[in-house]
């Protein structure tokens, strides 16, 4: 048995409002958020000796929010350059670190006004500053919707999935939305609004796409022992891994349709002791409806080539047998890089997630981008605690 | 006025592709050890590990691996050009390397059609790789 496993807690999640206009820096977004998580675990900035965060340039630096937050002696840091393909090896290099003992309370946490201030892709700007970008750019692709729905394309053509698959996966989780009160987008969607709605870039619609919000999203960490003490059910981290080392565009990848996720999950799961019919739910990586549906094959929830006909069964539905997406994703909650589907998780594992309640939750997996455009992936197991 | 078109942003490694774009070749680093193509351009070859390689001027026909169609302006230099067709493509030299490229076809391209480059230059005298229909 890994001895990493069950070892360390979430034991605080803290949310600003998500928007289009946060109206403030991404310093006070931060810091709203680190205040609400460490409220939500019954601590306070002096308890946190340990911050974690990534950017893509696009955010205030972490030791900006140590000196606002009175830390003297940081004993734990990380500022690691990238977005969604690293979010969740955030939290595994803060459970090891405080597995390891160099730290006792590690808040993880991202800070984005990803609309009013930098639009990833919006201005031409390359997503991150990558090798390939200059065998890409000189043609008008330059942007993540552009480089998934190539991805997505190659997986009709060949499987036969169709329009219809990816819009399965963006009404299922626009009906969980409809219960969370922090979702910016909770009308009712049905098929023919998801058809009907514009192009972006072929194949994708509107609707295939995250939304692009202003928000920060912060998780506190520690140890399992010491989580039994606070306020909060703990959410243990069963589980974490680390996965990638190929883009794309390197020649060692002959299918696009296969991603690095599919080569980790096997060690995710060896190390969590589970297997994919274990969760009772999923939050995985959802910048676009696409990479829902490659992560159901890739982390074996289904068949290769399968992961369309998978959502149209309803199985990730609300009710259906691993909802995934519970409080409806990037498409329709919000985008703060991954974090958002971290807390909603530890939300979901404490029984606190209201009317879009799993019922009897107990295991939840959630997910990074799975290694499109930068080559790299993350991903964790997290367990209610039974003790 | 037209904004001008993003440009190819050479870097040392891979000066020597883009020149050969201008020469109308596909020019590619082939491992001196193992004989694999390199893509993109690099020091060592990530099947051996070896630093040496030749350029050499490339088989040039490929398949088409995937399009999209952009309808979104996402640059200014597009405002007028949308919606744009962009293909990838797999190389019949090496069927690990996959290539980005505009599309040159009053047509929409068709998975695993066979086709051929396209050296497009443009009004700043840069060549770039489109990509055609290879003609029965």
């Amino acid at each position: 048995m890994s001895a990493f496993r069950d070892q360390t807690a979430i034991v605080g999640i803290g949310y600003t409002p998500f928007s289009k206009s946060s109206g403030v820096t991404t310093l006070t977004l931060a810091l709203r958020a680190i205040a609400a998580a460490l409220e939500d675990a019954g601590l306070s900035a002096k308890d946190v000796d340990g911050l974690a965060t990534f950017r893509v340039g696009d955010s205030v630096l972490p030791m900006v929010v140590a000196q606002s937050l009175g830390i003297r002696d940081l004993r734990f840091h990380l500022d690691q350059f990238g977005g969604g393909s690293v979010s969740h090896a955030m939290v595994g290099q803060a459970a090891l670190a405080l597995h390891a003992g160099v730290a006792e309370t590690i808040v993880v946490y991202r800070a984005l006004n990803a609309r009013s201030g930098f639009r990833m892709g919006g201005t031409g700007r390359p997503l991150v500053d990558a090798v390939e970008t200059q065998y890409q750019a000189p043609y008008g692709y330059f942007t993540p919707p552009q480089q998934f729905a190539m991805a997505a394309r190659a997986h009709m053509d060949r499987y036969g999935t169709k329009p219809e698959h990816l819009g399965q996966i963006a009404v299922q989780q626009r009906a969980f939305a409809r219960d969370n009160e922090r979702a910016m987008m909770r009308a009712p969607m049905t098929m023919s609004d998801y058809l009907a709605a514009r192009y972006v870039v072929e194949p994708f619609r509107l609707f295939d796409c995250c939304l692009e919000t202003d928000g920060a999203v912060a998780l506190v960490l520690t140890r399992a022992e010491r989580a039994r003490d606070l306020r909060q059910t703990p959410v243990l981290i069963r589980g974490a891994a680390w996965g990638g080392g190929q883009t794309l565009y390197s020649n060692e990848i002959e299918d696009t349709n296969r991603t690095a996720a599919a080569d980790m999950a096997p060690r995710l799961y060896a190390m969590a002791g589970v297997g994919p019919s274990d969760f009772d739910l999923a939050e995985l990586y959802d910048c676009f409806t696409y990479s829902v549906l490659v992560q159901l094959e890739d982390y074996g929830f289904c068949k290769k080539g399968e992961g369309g006909p998978f959502v149209a069964s309803g199985a990730t539905a609300r009710g259906g047998a691993m909802p995934v997406n519970t409080h409806g994703g990037f498409l329709s909650e919000g985008y703060v890089h991954g974090l958002n589907h971290v807390a909603e998780a530890v939300s979901q594992l404490r029984h606190t997630a209201g009317a879009r309640q799993v019922p009897d939750a107990e295991l939840a997996l959630s997910t990074a981008q799975p290694g499109y455009v930068a080559g790299s992936t993350a991903a964790i197991v997290l367990r209610r605690d039974a003790a | 006025m037209i904004d001008e078109l993003p440009e190819p942003m050479p870097d040392l490694d891979s000066l020597p592709f883009w020149e050969g774009l201008k020469a109308n070749e596909l020019r590619l680093q082939k491992c001196s050890a193992c004989g694999a193509l390199r893509w993109p351009a690099r020091a060592i070859c990530n099947r051996c590990s070896a630093f040496e390689a030749e350029w050499i001027a490339c088989r040039e026909d490929a398949r088409i691996a995937s399009w999209i169609r952009t309808h979104q302006v996402f640059a200014p230099a597009y405002r007028d050009r949308v919606p744009y067709v962009v293909v990838q493509v797999v190389l019949e030299a090496q069927a690990d390397i996959r290539l980005i490229g505009g599309w040159q076809a009053d047509r929409d391209p068709v998975y695993r059609e066979a086709v051929v480059p396209r050296y497009s230059k443009r009004p700043s005298g840069t060549v770039v790789l489109d990509w055609a229909p290879r003609e029965p």
